[in-house]
């Protein structure tokens, strides 16, 4: 291994390129949205002046915002319950390697793998009024008049939209799945031998065992809704009205289209602010990274 | 009384065994078939997805496959001082592939760098670096798209594609970063002791000796990259607005208002644009899937 200087001299020049990187595009914005959200900084009004809190006070108020942040954690809380337990299911499923497992869980990948931008194109088509998929299989069992415009009806948008990303859990399936495959057999074997039914066997051994996956997993699908974009954008637009608004959508439009810049940027000290106090709080509950034995 | 109740635990293994399977029917048709029914749909014609939607193409036309390249017009490729004037779809894949392939470039090799720094390597601030880095998985890059935005228009590179080619190879860096170093540790010392008692230097010792071993680390790395740039499209929505610098999944957008009465031609676009991430998955499935359970845990 490399000794005195010329050890110091390579060690800056290979971390130089990556902090660059991390500085530009991670350090330093995120100190500008952190310091930018206490002033007032929009395009009528380039020069910035200091402003405290009023741009958090006038998001208590702001009811879009409300309706955003509401929908959030709304979804947040859906994407913890029901999508980790799908997830879970399907990995509990494929862990007893029944026939073509590997083919299911290739196949579960795949909608996760390709553009969201491609497979939000792909829901809006599957779920058109007209020659939907959807409601063409429905006409088929016989209801003639079946007209439901999924994603542009205030009755169905947000189901239909929630439905796009909760079924397809294929990350949460690799986790469990992970996890699964390194619990001691023995654990298992002893169960068999004592007349535990392989249902049985699930739910009082391997489900406690896999604390720790469950609550990476809740992490990981509770967090990825303070990241959802396209979907919405593509397909509703946050609409009808904003049935269907969350809070990067609505940063992106506060940023972008109404042009209040320290006001979005209070939106987005809010996304992680949410994001910190989730991971901490699911990271507590789970007690992840704690062995029970 | 034995016999009854051996009969029923047949039955009840029976149904287990049903719902399992349609269970798992179920989890295939619901990830497979909207998939399909788009790649059917971009083979007939548009009276025929309107008329019947669920019926099999009366014949395979790929109409729509020219359209989706004729019906956006023309566009001026330019990059190393060539030009290439084409269709605007085709201009989009270029843009898509060229910046896919240029962070993959970036990120891998930026990345494997400090990486291998970072596993080899006790200095001071290592801690804090790695810990830094880490913490940015924990970030959601929505929340800072404008101050991103700010900062590309300042230092020039809003409406590039090097712009794009740098935001993603930053957002990248973490996953890479875990993938390279838990590579690095797994390779002896004793090779790098040797090259250095042959007189080799630290870059030679790098590039030739380090560098083609952790090969399967790398492409793992690259295919995650390309994954990343491939699909990404916020980004590209905030950072470009020229027509020329911009990429496949933004080339939706305009598709959503240009094709609304030429659905084959939409369904045409997307089976094009999804068809590179399939490959690349399936090219490296176990090591994409091991390395994203790993990088998942660990943010």
């Amino acid at each position: 291994m490399l000794k005195g200087k010329k050890r110091s001299f390579w060690i800056v020049m290979f971390l130089a390129p990556s902090l660059v990187l991390f500085f530009m595009f991670y350090g330093i914005p995120l100190g500008m949205v952190f310091s930018t959200s206490f002033f007032n900084w929009k395009l009528s009004t380039p020069k910035m002046s200091f402003a405290g809190f009023s741009n958090y006070m006038q998001l208590l108020s702001d009811s879009s915002y409300r309706t955003a942040f509401r929908n959030t954690l709304i979804w947040i809380a859906i994407q913890s319950t029901v999508h980790v337990s799908i997830g879970t299911l399907v990995a509990l499923t494929l862990a007893k390697h029944p026939k073509g497992w590997k083919f299911v869980r290739t196949s579960y990948m795949i909608p996760n793998i390709i553009s969201s931008a491609a497979f939000a194109m792909i829901f809006l088509n599957i779920f058109n009024a007209e020659y939907g998929v959807v409601n063409n299989f429905i006409r088929l069992l016989g209801f003639e008049d079946f007209n439901l415009n999924w994603y542009f009806d205030s009755r169905s948008a947000f189901f239909t939209v929630t439905l796009s990303w909760v079924i397809y859990a294929p990350v949460i399936m690799l986790l469990i799945l992970a996890e699964i495959s390194s619990i001691d057999q023995s654990i298992l074997e002893a169960a068999k031998v004592d007349g535990a039914s392989s249902f049985q066997t699930d739910i009082y051994i391997v489900l406690p065992l896999l604390r720790n996956a469950i609550g990476s997993s809740v992490v990981v699908a509770g967090t990825s809704m303070l990241k959802e974009f396209e979907h919405i954008y593509l397909t509703t637009k946050g609409g009808p009205g904003t049935t269907t608004l969350n809070l990067p959508l609505y940063l992106y439009n506060t940023a972008m289209k109404v042009n209040n810049y320290s006001y979005a940027n209070a939106v987005g000290v809010t996304i992680i602010i949410i994001g910190v106090i989730f991971v901490i709080s699911i990271n507590r509950l789970f007690r992840v990274g704690h062995s029970d034995i | 009384m034995v016999s009854y109740s051996s009969r029923r635990n047949l039955f009840k293994a029976y149904v287990t065994w049903f719902l399992k399977y349609l269970f798992l029917l179920v989890i295939v048709i619901i990830s497979l078939f909207p998939l399909i029914w788009v790649a059917m749909s971009s083979f007939k014609t548009n009276n025929e997805i309107l008329s019947n939607a669920l019926a099999l193409p009366s014949g395979i036309s790929f109409e729509g496959y020219k359209n989706a390249f004729k019906i956006i017009g023309d566009l001026t490729f330019e990059a190393f001082g060539y030009r290439i004037t084409m269709q605007k779809f085709g201009m989009f894949f270029l843009n898509s592939l060229y910046i896919s392939l240029g962070s993959i470039v970036v990120n891998v090799l930026f990345v494997s760098m400090s990486s291998y720094i970072i596993a080899r390597y006790d200095f001071k601030l290592k801690n804090v670096i790695v810990t830094m880095f880490s913490m940015s998985l924990l970030i959601p890059a929505t929340s800072m798209i404008h101050s991103i935005y700010i900062l590309v228009n300042r230092i020039g590179l809003n409406d590039t594609r090097t712009g794009l080619i740098l935001v993603y190879s930053a957002l990248q860096l973490p996953m890479t970063l875990f993938i390279m170093r838990s590579y690095f540790l797994g390779i002896p010392t004793s090779l790098e002791e040797a090259a250095y008692i042959d007189g080799a230097g630290f870059l030679t010792t790098f590039f030739k000796i380090i560098m083609p071993i952790a090969k399967p680390g790398l492409a793992t790395a690259a295919v995650l990259q390309f994954l990343t740039s491939w699909n990404e499209f916020l980004f590209a929505l905030t950072l470009t607005t020229k027509e020329s610098v911009r990429t496949l999944p933004l080339s939706l957008n305009y598709f959503l208002s240009l094709f609304s009465f030429n659905y084959t031609s939409l369904f045409a676009a997307i089976t094009m644009m999804i068809l590179p991430s399939i490959v690349a998955y399936t090219l490296l499935q176990e090591q994409v899937v091991s390395s994203l359970t790993a990088g998942s845990v660990k943010g």
